[in-house]
């Protein structure tokens, strides 16, 4: 089997979870992606800042944000860590950083520095909130960025605080993959490499783009306020209704009127009863209503009834279901978007897997995530040409980590 | 300017929302789009007249945004003669991307089997619902999907309802995917001559969406994970939503005693920062609703603006979580072309849209047009691209292949 990114060199220079993510998508469908650590930066990223990740046996995000990738652990801070890492550059044909301007302009890993080295470089940098604005050099959080997009405060219920759900940042670590390929793609026709920056303003924003768009459009308070689910705009579509054991059931039947003999069947509601009998009553004066109605009728059964009578019917609804439905899952795994993987450290693990199917350059898990400098003496000598003699060298005075 | 995917031609023959911003996507960064449609009613997305029970008003932002910088073939490809024509457009294409289900795909004769004979340098995508692996015969919106990933259930206050993550959030990340997989596909066919089939489901991109829950569950099995967790009981109290007097802000402070110490300083509490309950990082996890319960009281005595004044210049990171008028008044969006104004060529005015999340400094994407007229290109792409006699454009006409 074939890899996509056959011959793509890319050095991660990465410690945001997105933009890491970034790389080792990368990876996944093939690409030679080398994560260098550097061994004079004392700040290394606490995965667990927000509280939520307490180390476990190990961080299983790092697991996912680091497969497919080869560690090189060098010094930046001794002259032969920056030599290094010139000659890394000048072989590679992707630079991916999330670190800040200001300390890439520093450490001289500005674009301009980098062309001297390699003039067709893919520059791709994760940031927090663009290259350009006041804020562009606000710190990569993704709750920063969350923040300031607008649908925190009314995806919840009335009342409720406003919600952190952590997806936007992984729109960013595509968007970032995407961007890396359609410039690789442009280099190959044009011969230049150029700067790709995608943020997490840009991803968390696209994220909840419909509803910016249609607050963009429309202006409409509605749109700024939560919206209670006994006040959906369609009470067969998009609504949750909480079920007799407490499951919530959740329907997607937006052309009401093509399911509402059946639904109103398996409901025990008339399938003629005035209030409900068109798709603008439903939809319009008594909408209202008719939450209400379904409301009552779906607290008096069980999750488990309405799921055997939702599927009968096949109507489009489903049980809000826990992590542990996908967990075991078999679509899931049979499609590999959830591994089971044997851990050579830590046994018997599920993972993530490959979002993306390729029929003749499928993803494929090459390589765990690696030790800090598991790979250092290897891609001195493979990559760069160091003999064993100046390998040891470099490894007694500190300049480079395995 | 140049543009990136100058002269890779889409076959874009989706509709609604996931298929329509994956070719987006491409389209924004100067690929040619042909949005196939069927004659007469065209997308379904074009018959949107109202969101969260409002009217979309005077024009359809829906369709007309995720299908900007395209063209529109309108083409019946029911008809046989319909369906050899759209195999003459294969032949000069470069991606065919759908998001029908496949049982229709391979009863127009558009399986991959069947174009991958007609070209063998095609891309052909789908966005099925729940994967390429087995056919799923059930429905899937972004919705249903998603309740099932467990993502949903994961999002809120302990209970209180499930939270959708916004209308189209799986749809939209599932387009992005598949954008990403077209581009390598088409990457990789520099080098090999072929085309490849590629999918990019619903479900499995929502499944991915999840990963920082997701992952640490599959990885642990810790409830922790796959169940609500109060904003009372952060593991970091530093790291938390907070209700000022007007808004809530984000703070987002490392849990060490130097950050605490600086935070108390800002919120003139020192004394806070000798408090036996909250000395330590470790102490101020443990004593967690305490500290939130503390905090809250502070936090919601100023208006967030006069704390964002106080906590920048010392460093302390922190936002106002805003609404999204905020968002479409902020500098730093429309600065970075994440939203841009553009002409509607439906109401002859300049609009609002959301803009170009990927910056490539040479080749920048644009928005040149807003989505197109049902079929307004079908008989120039007829003409121009296939080299159809204006002759036979007038019998296909006439016979209903094309309208």
């Amino acid at each position: 089997m074939s890899k996509a990114l056959e011959n793509v060199v890319v050095v991660d220079l990465t410690r945001e979870f997105f933009a890491s993510l970034t790389g080792a998508m990368l990876g996944d469908f093939g690409a030679t992606v080398i994560r260098v650590e550097d061994l004079s930066d004392p700040r290394r990223i606490d995965h667990n800042r927000d509280g939520m990740h307490p180390p476990e046996r190990w961080n299983s995000l790092d697991e996912l944000a680091h497969r497919n990738k080869q560690s090189l652990a060098v010094n930046l801070g001794d002259p032969a860590g920056g030599e290094i890492m010139g000659k890394l550059i000048a072989a590679a044909d992707v630079f991916l950083t999330d670190i800040p301007f200001e300390a890439l302009d520093e450490k001289g890993w500005d674009y301009e520095s980098l062309c001297r080295l390699r003039s067709d470089i893919v520059y791709a940098r994760g940031s927090g909130f663009g290259p350009e604005g006041p804020d562009r050099d606000l710190p990569a959080y993704d709750e920063l960025a969350a923040a300031r997009t607008g649908v925190m405060p009314t995806l919840v219920q009335p009342g409720q605080p406003p919600v952190y759900t952590g997806v936007g940042q992984m729109q960013t670590a595509v968007m970032l993959a995407l961007g890396v390929v359609m410039a690789l793609y442009h280099r190959d026709e044009s011969g230049e490499g150029q700067i790709v920056d995608a943020s997490l303003l840009g991803g968390n924003m696209y994220s909840q783009s419909l509803d910016m768009q249609a607050y963009l459009a429309m202006r409409e308070d509605r749109f700024l306020e939560p919206i209670s689910r006994l006040d959906s705009s369609n009470p067969m579509s998009g609504p949750m209704y909480p079920s007799a054991d407490g499951r919530w059931v959740t329907l997607a039947m937006p052309d009401t009127d093509k399911y509402w003999p059946a639904f109103a069947e398996i409901m025990g509601l008339d399938v003629d009863d005035p209030r409900f009998d068109s798709h603008e009553k439903r939809c319009g004066e008594h909408r209202l209503e008719m939450l209400q109605v379904l409301e009552r009728i779906f607290t008096s059964q069980p999750g488990s009834h309405w799921k055997r009578a939702l599927d009968e019917k096949q109507l489009p609804a489903d049980l809000i279901e826990k992590y542990d439905y996908p967990a075991s899952d078999r679509i899931a795994a049979v499609n590999r978007y959830i591994l089971s993987l044997d851990h050579p450290s830590h046994g018997e693990i599920q993972s993530l897997g490959f979002p993306i199917y390729m029929s003749e350059s499928p993803a494929r898990l090459r390589s765990m995530a690696p030790c800090v400098g598991q790979h250092s003496a290897e891609i001195l000598q493979e990559r760069l040409g160091y003999t064993d003699a100046e390998i040891e060298v470099l490894s007694a005075r500190g300049a480079i980590g395995s | 300017m140049a543009k990136a995917l100058e002269g890779i031609r889409v076959l874009d023959f989706t509709q609604w929302l996931q298929g329509p911003v994956c070719a987006q996507h491409l389209a924004d960064f100067g690929a040619e789009v042909i949005h196939i449609e069927r004659p007469v009613t065209g997308d379904g997305a074009r018959g949107v007249r109202s969101i969260k029970a409002l009217p979309v008003g005077d024009w359809n932002q829906y369709f007309l945004v995720i299908n900007r910088n395209k063209k529109s073939l309108a083409i019946d490809l029911k008809k046989k003669e319909g369906q050899e024509l759209f195999c003459e457009l294969v032949e000069k294409a470069d991606v065919f991307l759908s998001n029908y289900p496949i049982s229709v795909l391979k009863a127009l004769n558009l399986d991959y089997q069947k174009l991958k004979e007609v070209n063998p340098r095609i891309v052909y995508a789908t966005n099925t619902g729940y994967g390429h692996a087995v056919e799923v015969n059930r429905p899937s919106y972004d919705i249903n999907v998603q309740a099932l990933t467990g993502i949903m259930t994961r999002q809120g206050e302990p209970g209180q309802p499930p939270i959708y993550l916004g209308m189209g959030s799986g749809d939209t990340y599932g387009g992005i995917m598949s954008a990403l997989g077209i581009m390598m596909a088409l990457y990789q066919r520099r080098r090999t001559g072929v085309g490849q089939l590629i999918d990019a489901s619903l479900y499995g991109a929502q499944l991915f969406m999840g990963a920082p829950t997701l992952q640490p569950f599959l990885a642990s099995g810790k409830e922790l994970y796959s169940t609500q967790q109060s904003r009372k009981q952060a593991g970091n109290p530093l790291w938390n939503r907070y209700q000022a007097q007007d808004k809530w802000v984000f703070l987002c402070q490392e849990n060490t005693n130097e950050s605490w110490s600086r935070l108390c300083q800002s919120l003139e509490r020192e004394e806070l920062a000798d408090d036996a309950r909250f000395a330590s990082a470790e102490k101020r996890a443990a004593n967690n609703e305490e500290l939130v319960a503390v905090l809250d009281g502070i936090v919601k005595q100023r208006k967030a603006q006069d704390w964002m004044d106080r906590w920048t210049p010392l460093g302390i990171v922190a936002s106002p979580i805003q609404t999204l008028k905020e968002i479409a008044e902020d500098p730093q969006a429309w600065e970075n072309d994440y939203l841009v104004r553009t002409h509607c060529e439906e109401v002859n005015r300049e609009v609002e849209v959301r803009g170009l999340p990927i910056t490539l400094s040479k080749t920048p994407g644009s928005v040149e047009s807003l989505g197109p007229e049902l079929g307004q290109d079908t008989e120039l792409i007829l003409a121009d691209t296939l080299g159809i006699s204006w002759e036979r454009i007038g019998e296909l006409k006439e016979r209903g292949v094309i309208p």
